[in-house]
């Protein structure tokens, strides 16, 4: 009996002092792991939300500009109309003058066209590495819970090995990366 | 009569941009957030050409085409993916599924417009 009570407390006092800071040891460890992924988490939401918000200012921006040089554009056509009985060579001059930089600025938005999509492409991106983050934190808690901590420690090269897997794991169950553009230049076109 | 191009992205910037040259150009341009955003209204509107992303949610581009081309009316409009996706085997999966063309993004707004007035007639 008092065997079996020396057995009972050999146990407990083994659960108190090697296992219990092991387990204790590796859920703090869950937790600070689950921390730091959803701190990446936080601040690639953090970066969408700035570069949607900057987009959508932008995007504003540029129909304000754009409809005003539509009106400014029309009225230096009212103009000329109104000087041309005149042909008041310095008027007209200058009406030529307004015309070119009229057509620069339509250019120039053209391009801002191209320029302004690049909110999706970046969204796009931030989305795939999210998820990609998002994966590696699942499949490491999957081997943490796996893992046979309560017999010791593991060593290092079983360690690391996992470690590969888990790595070649989260890739394999990574999205196809949407985005391959390394930056905003106009992108193919094929018909088919 | 102004030909109407359903425009669809799940991507506000992206809708405004298409729009934006779509209707400088003297299109009619009806938008459409999703793939089932653009099935309704591919549904209850006269659309000449669809130009439409890929990833979106609830519905994306290719599932979009292989639906729109089993409807009668759609058989034979064009239908443009407009995608930041430039992969073959996609592309090839969008050729099968009966796209017109695959256009990469970001897109130039005068190219979109020749490839528009390319296929539209």
């Amino acid at each position: 009996m008092a065997d079996v009570q020396s057995g009972k407390g050999g146990i407990d006092d083994q659960i108190a002092n090697e296992i219990m800071p092991v387990v204790l040891n590796r859920t703090l460890c869950n937790v600070e792991a689950d921390e730091y992924f959803m701190g990446i988490k936080g601040e690639l939401n953090q970066i969408d939300r700035i570069v949607s918000d900057a987009v959508n200012n932008l995007v504003s921006n540029f129909r304000y500009i754009s409809e005003l040089t539509k009106s400014h554009h029309e009225m230096v056509l009212a103009i000329e109309r109104m000087a041309a009985p005149d042909s008041s060579k310095p008027i007209i001059e200058l009406l030529g003058k307004q015309m070119i930089i009229a057509d620069k600025i339509e250019q120039e938005l053209e391009m801002a066209v191209t320029s302004l999509q690049f909110g999706d492409l970046v969204a796009q991106l931030l989305a795939h590495t999210s998820h990609q983050v998002e994966v590696l934190n699942i499949e490491l808690q999957r081997i943490d819970q796996q893992g046979n901590w309560e017999h010791g420690k593991k060593n290092l090269i079983a360690i690391h090995e996992e470690i590969s897997r888990v790595v070649d794991v989260a890739n394999a169950k990574s999205k196809r990366k949407p985005v391959v553009q390394q930056g905003m230049q106009m992108g193919d076109i094929e018909l088919f | 009569m102004a030909k109407t191009i359903l425009a669809v992205d799940d991507s506000a910037s992206i809708r405004q941009m298409v729009a934006f040259t779509l209707k400088g150009a003297g299109y009619e341009v009806i938008q459409a957030v999703d793939g089932q955003d653009a099935l309704d209204k591919a549904n209850t509107h006269k659309v000449n050409l669809v130009l439409t992303d890929i990833n979106m949610p609830r519905m994306d581009g290719l599932q979009l085409l292989e639906l729109l081309r089993q409807l009668s009316h759609y058989k034979t409009i064009p239908i443009l993916m407009l995608t930041t996706e430039s992969g073959n085997e996609i592309k090839a999966k969008g050729r099968a599924a009966g796209a017109t063309g695959w256009l990469v993004k970001p897109f130039d707004p005068k190219r979109l417009l020749e490839v528009i007035g390319k296929v539209i007639g």
